[in-house]
């Protein structure tokens, strides 16, 4: 079987796993529709519809999202034992990084759906370029998992790993974060090539750490 | 297979020249920085902090770096010494950068008028002094010595794409901060000659204390690894 091949496996025996035990993407989501709630109530309803709030509001809540989703997915890992049989498996040390990427983008697609239509409609946003807001949404959804599977092998089986996978997630996430928020704004504002040289960045960043989480990710599984 | 066989070399016989020289080094750029060189004709002598602010900042870009080609050398060959300098190389890192900070608040001040302002130089730093306050965090919460400096070393490579982000930060957003002016892509360095040779000579200096630092920490860790070898 070839690597891709291996990383759809793992991919889907993830996505089988968050469809038999939904919590990951339940919490993830309900915790994506809280913020989106409290986001109005916190700073008005007039500043939370600002065309730059709106979307920097909803990437931070996103990328706490996907750390959540993360951690509850490696969690599952462990309480089952699951983690020991895949690595011992041939191949299963270099898919793992990958399959759980594509299971994870897949998993915050639909929170991030969810999150951007509550965002659309409770916020009664004015969308100008549609279709470049879902060209910025995927790439940004691409765009964080890789980050933040690395640090949360990195501090799996760690005390206060709750605490730690922010710490190192989220100032590596920065300039992902910033190209989405600014990509997002820039399409609900009309700025089609402002909105479409964001979103390269996020590619360039998902690709970016794509490669360095599939070289170096197997050396830190134990 | 870790190799465990300690990295001894001559370092620790030449540390005390080293550092009389960096002291004395020290001493020469302070002296150069607050008396021989001009008064700036715009900031008056404010800009003086420049010579502590800049070998700060050019030296934690290449603590950093150094973490990063450290960790690569641990994943590569499993040799303590490449962690025993990555950390070291983190530590004094995080060091300078936090004093790059405080020194670029005490500048932008009076500059400015405001101690911290939300711009892409300033924020950019901070997130960095951050991420590798968390690479040491993570170091901590590691018990074992192989997991510890894996786990470290990965971090280490990921984090460093945040040191040219930091630098060309200025170039890339509008930004308070001022722009390059001694590695200028236009050309020769816009600054008097007698501020520049005593911001080189700064810069001199504060690489000699890093690299009496270092050796410093270094010894220590790999007296450290080898204590623990003996012990387990």
């Amino acid at each position: 079987m070839t690597g891709l091949g291996r990383i759809g496996l793992v991919a889907v025996r993830e996505l089988r796993a968050e469809r038999r035990e939904p919590d990951g993407i339940v919490a993830a989501v309900t915790f994506i529709a809280v913020l989106v709630l409290l986001e109005s109530l916190v700073v008005g309803p007039v500043v939370a519809r600002d065309a730059d709030i709106a979307p920097a509001l909803f990437w931070i809540a996103l990328a706490f999202a996907t750390i959540l989703a993360t951690m509850r997915s490696f969690d599952r890992e462990l309480e089952d034992d699951a983690l020991e049989g895949l690595v011992a498996l041939p191949g299963g040390r270099d898919a793992l990084f990958g399959g759980k990427v594509v299971a994870i983008a897949v998993v915050l697609a639909i929170v991030a759906l969810v999150g951007g239509l509550l965002s659309l409609v409770l916020l009664d946003l004015p969308l100008a370029l549609p279709l470049h807001l879902v060209v910025v949404v995927v790439l940004g959804v691409v765009a964080l998992p890789p980050v933040v599977v690395v640090d949360v092998v990195l501090a799996l089986r760690l005390r206060a790993r709750a605490a730690l996978v922010p710490i190192l997630a989220l100032p590596v996430l920065v300039p992902q974060l910033v190209a989405a928020s600014r990509g997002a704004s820039a399409a609900i504002a009309g700025d089609a090539v402002g909105a479409l040289s964001w979103a390269g960045l996020l590619f360039a960043f998902a690709v970016v750490y794509g490669v360095i989480g599939l070289t170096i990710v197997p050396a830190a599984i134990e | 297979m870790i190799e465990t066989t300690f990295w001894r070399g001559s370092v620790p016989r030449v540390r005390p020249l080293l550092g009389i020289v960096a002291a004395a080094s020290f001493v020469v750029a302070s002296y150069m920085a607050l008396v021989w060189a001009p008064t700036d004709a715009v900031q008056g002598d404010v800009y003086r902090i420049l010579y502590v602010h800049v070998p700060l900042a050019w030296l934690a870009y290449l603590a950093f770096v150094i973490v990063f080609l450290a960790s690569i050398g641990w994943l590569w060959t499993k040799r303590p010494v490449f962690d025993a300098i990555a950390v070291a190389s983190a530590e004094i890192g995080v060091l300078f950068t936090g004093l790059f900070l405080v020194a670029g608040s005490i500048w932008a001040k009076p500059t400015w008028g405001v101690w911290w302002t939300w711009e892409p130089r300033l924020v950019t730093t901070a997130i960095m002094f951050v991420m590798y306050v968390g690479y040491l965090l993570l170091r901590s919460l590691s018990p074992d010595f192989s997991r510890r400096a894996t786990r470290a070393a990965i971090f280490g490579i990921v984090a460093v794409i945040d040191v040219p982000i930091v630098h060309l930060s200025v170039l890339w957003a509008n930004s308070l901060h001022q722009l390059p002016t001694v590695l200028r892509a236009s050309g020769s360095p816009a600054l008097d000659s007698a501020m520049l040779l005593t911001l080189m000579v700064s810069l001199a200096a504060y690489t000699l204390i890093y690299v009496y630092f270092m050796s410093a920490r270094i010894s220590l860790e790999l007296a450290r690894q080898e204590r623990s070898w003996a012990t387990t």
